[in-house]
């Protein structure tokens, strides 16, 4: 669209022009919008101030993860076989001369020889923590060296190594809590050292079904371990560590129960839980007797010790056998008992105890060293009636 | 005061705003500061998002703050805000003291037909953003200038004035494109007042758009008015204020208010239409070939498929960037994670990534790397270009322990320019300054017989692909220094499925070893 | 042209229009452009190179570091280990069994602390010089006296990034300490006679004042060079392309005796990087051991170090046996006048 032309022109020089009427209204809106502008300026000035500091730099609560060493993961690899492909004349002579020697990948540190493979450190991150010096190691050649004359026993229930170190509490020198981890080759193993050290007084732990706490120890199985925290004097704080130590400990170390289903076996009416033990061979100091668990028993009145072993049929009525020709011996009385719900029983009277034992199938067990005879034989008639869950 | 007292105050401060935003990204002083606030304001950057991916990610809510006053006062903001518009005006003014007498300015700033052209780009950016291609970064003003910045004159003064910006002199490639184009585009105020924001500016476009439904705008009083012409002196907008003001296109700068002697104009409430002339003027065939523009931008650059299989090996992203086709409708060109990254590892790409990718930000390992425990790019990418990303989410630590790293690329050997590969001499230097642990570079101990007949011991180096997060300290510090031995490419990326390397079950690139021995 | 008697006597009185000039002007114009000439010529010469050279070979002089290292005492500790579980107190005791900083700091000293900031990690990770050590040490210096402490290094990360995410920055905020980055600016040649080290690009700017350094290390396993104690410290003050020492890095740690002879060393092992050093990267990677050794003697510090606290053979430890081969410390500390105490 065509715009026409001015119809007054300027005539060039003048002075410029300069409004002077201001409106009242238009001076306050210009004030307001200046304020405004102070009001944005002040309003970036104090965003910049407040910032989360995670923007810029991690955050050190995030590292956790990482408390965890990673395996397999060697920095420098060496040995005869580090590097596949090499052709070259030198690295065939070696590998031909060391015929393999070594080539044991090192731990992440690239530098240092390689180490006999120890296995993880005992790693425990807690406020109030720190650990004293490194973890310690033992096999079974050197376990005695920590814990002497105790040894044999853990020995034969096939003690494979312990992991253990020691935490100082921060803010209280003196104090610290000992942390030992015995891992056995099985869990019906490391429950039998366990039940056999175990203290009929303590105190059932609510965080490890197989556990209690005693003076100022926290105790307890889990899968294959036997975990024993131990606080160094009886502080609230100290126990209070130990406690969660010992938490900590039974919520990461997997759990297993493999091997322990005979324990079920046991009934529940009357037992003591803290009387449960498994004992591996040699039970009541019969060849024929392994993997046995034995507990007591509340019964009319009375303590009652029981026990049960489970294996092929074949070998449990052998074992019943035995048994039986065994409590003949040595002036014993033997009665033979009428068969309850498909298990043989007989019992017999030896050294003033009476015990009761049955054969079902491949459980074989029985009340022993009761002081009452007829009691113990309604205990095993119950238990084989199934009118003890 | 005057309301003219006040646009210029308001010029001023919101001047010195950008350039203390642009000064201050910068890991030392950045703290909390909003420095991408004028691009969240920025209306064109929000719609435009918002078309591509169907969201309005995260600040660019801010946008409405613009958006309401445009819809009630017009183009305020092009006078009063926008930082690249203010250097315009100032620019134009400090030339136009050369225009000598009132006549020559009253004619340079009568509306011309030429001024219709920002529609035509308008058009052809919105077209390729419904077709899911992002571009108005070329032109948006404040993506261009946040991009000069970056790019082009804050590494000018570095080099004038050194260590003034940053620590080290940063480098960017085609840098001089991006310079001589402002200087171009600032230097043809001389011809045109206001060249950019009248016959360019998208956003202006947009805004001027908007300006349609305006409540108040200039006002002239026919009775009042001798015809002078004189309200054309100083009009920013050229918007004939003194016929019919074009609504779209004055910048309400109030300048013809201050001019008119005869007091004839005002800021007035809801004037009579027939003294305007309300909508833009886009002649048909011109919006035509607008949308043509925009199409075949689109379609010509995605067929080129530099986006598809036949990505570039050096296109490689920034950490928290989105996959690649969701990052051409997200990125703006802005350059901010440019600006601020602490490395100087990021730079503007020019062809690697296709021509809807040109400006957009790739790593460079030469020049830097990307740092193991940073994310600052993502903290002032406005659209989600770059996710806003936590340093845990990166490095794969706290609650991401399960996921895993964000993986840039993968690094790969070049064995025959490696020194202990291929010649004889002790090195293992990317194996020291791989940030991960375990690193993902381990070496192998060889014996071999030197050529002069002594043997030696070398660490020869590879590389864990399942550990790589593809940073490039590796390449950065690499002794070979022009083509190092060690490169990442953007292969094994974790930002994309395709792109993978190694099979994880498809679920995460964490490393399938790595999980089962944590733990 | 004839001459014209009028016209050449208007010549000599100056008039133009005759076609001649006076003598005043013809000095003056003759003089300025004499002066060029003159000027020109001399410029030229003053300027001139009459001999090529080849680039990349000319002898380059740089310059030397003088010894910040005080007068050895036959009395005083040269060596002292400290065990203990608070960063400030262990550091405080072991300084006290060296006879206390105001045996190395007087009133007035400039000091420069070299704290080892290689990588933007936090300090849990122990790849860097714990922000509470460094504190300790710059407390104590400003107990001496010291007119001012600069802290600086040349890290292999951004140095923004680092001094900020290893926490050194905000020791430098709150104790009002210089912290200087490695701008291009502040680095010039240094020539030194080293095995391998000759000629290298310094970081010069905290030492043109300086007339005490101490340097403050962290303890760190390291990939190449088996560990990065007190003497592979001052690799953080060498610029350029050091991406190449890793050729002879023995022998260039060894030279890093020669190059800096510090007022004191502080080896900071409360935790130790025992492995994928010298990043790290896991807490897992991180010992505990509680320890803070001082000395003036940086191989013997680094020799206990790496036994002690890293808990490995010396003898792998090339670079000490080097530096010792060539009379830059002893590896025998125990030989020398040392003091264990608990803090």
């Amino acid at each position: 669209m065509a715009v026409p032309a001015a119809a007054n022109p300027p005539t060039g020089n003048r002075k410029t022009f300069r409004r002077t009427n201001v409106s009242s209204l238009e001076r306050v809106i210009s004030l307001a919008i200046v304020v405004l502008l102070v009001v944005i300026g002040a309003a970036i000035w104090f965003k910049g101030k407040c910032y989360n500091p995670d923007r810029f730099a991690l955050n050190v609560n995030a590292l956790k993860a990482t408390a965890v060493a990673v395996e397999g993961k060697s920095g420098t690899v060496r040995g005869a076989d580090a590097s596949p492909g090499e052709t070259t004349a030198a690295v065939n002579q070696q590998a031909a001369g060391e015929g393999g020697a070594g080539g044991e990948p090192a731990e992440g540190n690239a530098t240092a020889p390689a180490p006999a493979a120890k296995g993880e450190p005992l790693e425990i991150i807690f406020d109030g923590l720190k650990p004293m010096g490194d973890t310690e190691f033992y096999n079974s050649d050197n376990l005695f060296e920590k814990i002497d004359g105790r040894a044999p026993a853990y020995l034969n229930f096939n003690f494979q190594q312990l992991r253990c170190r020691s935490f100082s509490v921060t803010g209280a020198s003196g104090s610290f809590v000992d942390v030992y981890e015995y891992c056995f080759d099985t869990p019906v193993n490391a429950f039998g050292m366990f039940s056999l050290e175990r203290d009929p007084k303590g105190e059932p732990l609510v965080f490890a079904p197989d556990g209690y706490a005693s003076g100022m120890g926290f105790f307890f199985r889990q899968g294959p371990r036997y975990i024993q925290v131990m606080a160094s004097d009886q502080n609230a704080k100290t126990l209070d560590l130990a406690k969660a130590v010992a938490e900590d400990r039974a919520k990461n170390l997997p759990a297993d129960d493999a091997g322990l289903d005979a324990r079920r076996r046991l009934p529940a009416t009357g037992l003591d839980p803290a009387s449960v033990q498994f004992v591996q061979e040699n039970a009541q100091g019969q060849a024929f007797l392994k993997n046995v668990f034995q507990a007591k028993y509340d019964f009319d009145g009375q303590k009652l010790p029981f026990f049960l072993m489970v294996t092929t049929p074949a070998e449990a009525a052998a074992a019943w056998k035995s048994y039986q020709d065994f409590a003949g011996q040595f002036g014993g009385q033997v009665t033979a008992l009428p068969d309850v719900n498909g298990a043989k029983i007989f019992m017999s009277k030896n050294f003033g105890t009476w015990k009761v034992i049955y054969q079902r199938d491949g459980e074989i067990g029985g009340v022993v060293d009761a002081a009452d005879g007829d009691q113990a034989r309604a205990f095993v008639e119950k238990y084989l009636a199934g009118q003890m869950k | 005061m005057k309301t003219r007292t006040v646009r210029r105050l308001a010029q001023v401060f919101f001047f010195s705003l950008f350039l203390f935003f642009v000064f201050v990204t910068d890991l030392r002083y950045l703290k909390g500061y909003p420095v991408s606030l004028f691009l969240e304001l920025d209306p064109l950057v929000s719609f435009a998002t918002a078309i591509t991916t169907h969201t309005v990610y995260m600040g660019l809510l801010w946008s409405l703050l613009l958006i309401i006053p445009t819809l009630l006062f017009g183009r305020i903001f092009c006078n009063w805000i926008c930082p690249y518009g203010i250097l315009h005006h100032f620019i134009g003014w400090l030339m136009g003291k050369r225009r000598a007498g009132e006549r020559e300015r009253i004619e340079a700033n009568r509306y011309k037909k030429l001024y219709s052209l920002k529609y035509v780009i308008l058009i052809a950016m919105i077209v390729a953003a419904l077709c899911h291609s992002l571009q108005i970064g070329w032109l948006d003003p404040i993506c261009l200038f946040h991009r000069s910045m970056s790019v082009a004159i804050l590494p000018m003064l570095n080099l004038f004035f050194p260590s003034s910006i940053y620590v080290r002199q940063y480098f960017h490639v085609g840098a001089w494109v991006v310079g001589f184009m402002l200087l171009f585009l600032v230097g043809m105020n001389v011809v045109i007042p206001r060249f950019f924001c009248r016959v360019l500016c998208p956003l202006g476009a947009f805004l001027g758009t908007l300006s349609t439904a305006a409540l108040w705008r200039i006002d002239r009083d026919p009775h009042k008015c001798v015809d002078c012409d004189l309200c054309l002196k100083s009009c920013e907008g050229a918007s004939d204020p003194h016929t019919q003001l074009r609504k779209s296109e004055c910048f309400v700068c109030f300048n013809c208010i201050e001019d008119c002697p005869e007091d004839a104009i005002s800021f007035k409430f809801m004037p009579a239409l027939e003294r305007e002339i309300t909508a833009p003027v886009v002649p048909g065939r011109r919006a035509f070939l607008g949308t043509l523009l925009g199409l075949t931008f689109f379609a010509f650059g995605r067929a080129s498929g530099a986006s598809d299989r036949n990505y570039n090996k050096k296109v490689i992203r920034p950490p928290g960037s989105v996959e690649e086709k969701d990052f051409l409708e997200r990125c703006i060109k802005c350059d901010q994670c440019i600006r601020t990254c602490p490395t100087n590892v990021l730079q503007p790409a020019l062809m690697e990534s296709g021509l809807e990718g040109i400006w957009t930000p790739i790593l460079n390992m030469k020049l830097g790397y990307c740092e193991v425990n940073c994310t600052l790019c993502g903290q002032v990418c406005p659209t989600g270009a770059i996710q806003r990303i936590t340093i845990e989410e990166k490095t794969g630590l706290g609650p991401f322990v399960k996921e895993g790293p964000i993986r840039l690329g993968t690094a790969f050997f070049d064995h025959g320019r490696c020194l202990p590969w291929s010649m004889e001499t002790p090195c293992v230097v990317c194996e020291e300054v791989c940030p991960v642990s375990p690193k993902a570079i381990y070496s192998r101990e060889v014996s071999i017989i030197k050529r002069d007949g002594n043997p030696i011991t070398l660490r020869r180096p590879y590389v864990d692909p399942a550990l790589c997060i593809g940073c490039g300290i590796c390449e950065h510090e690499c002794p070979v220094t022009d083509e190092a031995a060690i490169r990442v490419t953007a292969v094994g990326e974790t930002r994309s499925r395709d792109r993978r390397l190694l099979m994880d079950g498809g679920i995460t690139s964490a490393p399938r070893s790595l999980e089962s021995k944590q733990r | 042209m004839k001459s014209d008697p009028d016209a050449s006597k208007a010549g000599e009185s100056g008039d133009a229009a005759s076609g001649g000039i006076s003598r005043r002007e013809f000095f003056i114009r003759a003089g300025a452009t004499g002066a060029l000439l003159a000027g020109a010529a001399a410029g030229g010469y003053a300027l001139w190179q009459p001999k090529h050279f080849v680039p990349g070979f000319a002898p380059e002089k740089g310059l030397q570091l003088p010894s910040y290292a005080i007068a050895p005492s036959k009395i005083l500790p040269s060596l002292a280990i400290a065990h203990g579980t608070e960063h400030e107190a262990t550091v405080r005791a072991a300084l006290g069994a060296l006879g206390g900083m105001s045996r190395f700091i007087r009133k007035g000293d400039v000091v420069m602390i070299k704290p080892n900031v290689a990588f933007d990690t936090p300090p849990a990770l122990a790849a860097t010089t714990h922000p509470e050590t460094l504190r300790a040490v710059a407390r104590l210096v400003l107990e001496a006296g010291a007119a001012r402490v600069y802290v600086a290094d040349n890290p292999i990360n951004s140095p923004t990034g680092c001094f900020l995410k290893s926490g050194l920055r905000q020791v430098a905020d709150d104790l009002n300490l210089d912290l200087l980055y490695p701008e291009a600016s502040g680095f010039a040649p240094l020539q030194l006679d080293g095995e391998v080290l000759r000629n290298w690009t310094f970081f010069h700017e905290p030492f043109i004042k300086a007339t005490k350094v101490i340097g403050v290390a962290p303890c760190k396993d390291h990939n190449l060079c088996h560990a990065s104690m007190t003497m592979k410290n001052w690799y953080g003050l060498l610029g350029g392309r050091r991406s190449q020492f890793h050729q002879y890095i023995h022998s260039i740690v060894s030279d890093f005796a020669l190059m800096m002879k510090p007022t004191l060393v502080v080896l900071d092992g409360m935790n130790v990087l025992m492995k994928n050093g010298p990043t790290g990267g896991r807490l897992s990677d991180v010992k505990l051991m509680n320890t803070v050794v001082a000395g003036t003697d940086m191989v013997a510090v680094d020799s206990y170090g790496y036994t002690h606290l890293m808990e490995r053979d010396l003898a792998e430890l090339t670079y000490v046996h080097k530096a010792e081969a060539r009379g830059l410390g002893s590896t025998r500390w125990q030989d020398l006048i040392y003091k264990e105490v608990q803090a």
